[in-house]
């Protein structure tokens, strides 16, 4: 059951993430590179966590992997880590993209500045 | 219609911060340079904010001078120049330090090399033939290109290197994120992507005690290092 929360709590933020960058994609804001890369890196996300009750069952077995199940808090700070993984690689993507904005500004400024006063 | 090499147009474009004592020597040698190739050159020279006369010496000296508004680096400087070559329709854009670092006849020669072997990027290697290089900056480097090569897959003998000639096809692809000096690695990682012929050629390095004070110390390769792993972890994730 524990697990099952685990998923449905992540499920909405992964899905937010890939409905986000096929967005971004089908608008042209995004290349396909990028679109590929953030799609792997949410897919895998929502992999590692439907198939983490199935290797917890499967590892526990094992004298290492012995360990106790998810309690509710381990489930509600994966999480919180998983939608703070979406809001700093959101924040970093607009943050880029405003410096290379105010890199593009400052190259034409400069450029235009000077021939106007060369003339 | 396949032009005459008489006729192509050069940007060259030089980046400087605070080098009043050698850009004069550097815009005229480098005139000299190209005069006798018949190429129709502008040398243009974009400042980083100095704080000394290297823009009134640079226009004294017939070169076109941009001044930045900001200091912002080497790559940001060097990226303000190939977009005012783009801007004005040059064929070909030549990039070369402004610390007399570089024999101008270097870069006459890249633009001929680049016309006769056809790439979109030419690096001028400084460890090709390794005469006049410090072992300290042998080995700095052969560091860094290691790092490229382990970063980004790129095979150059010298990834430092500031004396760097432009096809038009790059000159209007090649754009790079950093500002600092690890922009010269990541440029090659940016030509790699954009899928541009990149090759290198054979040239001197002039070491006098000012370019000697004036280049990079190795310490700085830890911050470009630092730099270049950024870039690649946040390539992962864009």
């Amino acid at each position: 059951m524990r697990y099952i929360i685990l998923v449905l709590l992540n499920m909405p933020v992964i899905a937010l993430a890939l409905i986000n960058i096929l967005t971004q994609y089908k608008m042209h804001k995004v290349s396909i590179a990028r679109f590929r890369h953030q799609i792997i890196l949410w897919l895998t996300i929502m992999i590692i966590l439907i198939g983490s009750f199935p290797l917890y069952n499967h590892l526990v077995d094992k004298p290492i992997f012995d360990s106790s199940e998810l309690s509710l808090f381990d489930i509600v700070q994966t999480a919180a880590i998983i939608f703070l993984v979406y809001i700093v690689n959101h924040q970093r993507q607009r943050l880029e993209r405003n410096e290379q904005m105010a890199r593009n500004l400052h190259q034409e400024i400069s450029i235009k500045l000077s021939s106007y006063k060369s003339k | 219609m396949i032009k005459n090499h008489q006729l192509f147009s050069i940007c060259v474009v030089i980046p400087a911060f605070n080098e009043e004592k050698v850009i004069g020597e550097v815009i005229n040698n480098t005139r000299k340079a190209f005069s006798s190739t018949g190429y129709s050159i502008e040398i243009v020279v974009v400042n980083d904010l100095s704080s000394d006369k290297t823009a009134d010496i640079a226009q004294q000296n017939g070169a076109t001078v941009i001044n930045h508004i900001l200091n912002t680096g080497a790559g940001g400087a060097t990226a303000t120049g190939l977009s005012y070559a783009q801007q004005n329709n040059f064929d070909i854009a030549c990039t070369m330090d402004a610390d007399g670092q570089h024999a101008s006849e270097d870069a006459a020669e890249g633009v001929k090399q680049l016309l006769s072997r056809k790439v979109d990027l030419l690096i001028g290697s400084r460890l090709i033939n390794k005469e006049g290089m410090s072992k300290i900056k042998i080995l700095g480097n052969k560091g860094l290109s290691l790092i490229t090569h382990l970063l980004f897959g790129i095979n150059s003998t010298d990834s430092q290197s500031g004396l760097r000639i432009f096809s038009n096809n790059a000159i209007k692809s090649l754009r790079w994120k950093t500002s600092g000096y690890e922009f010269c690695s990541e440029m090659l990682w940016r030509a790699k992507q954009a899928k541009l012929n990149i090759d290198e050629y054979p040239i001197q390095a002039i070491y006098t005690d000012y370019s000697k004070l004036k280049g990079q110390n190795n310490w700085n390769s830890i911050n470009i290092i630092k730099s270049l792993v950024r870039q690649r972890i946040a390539e992962l994730f864009e």
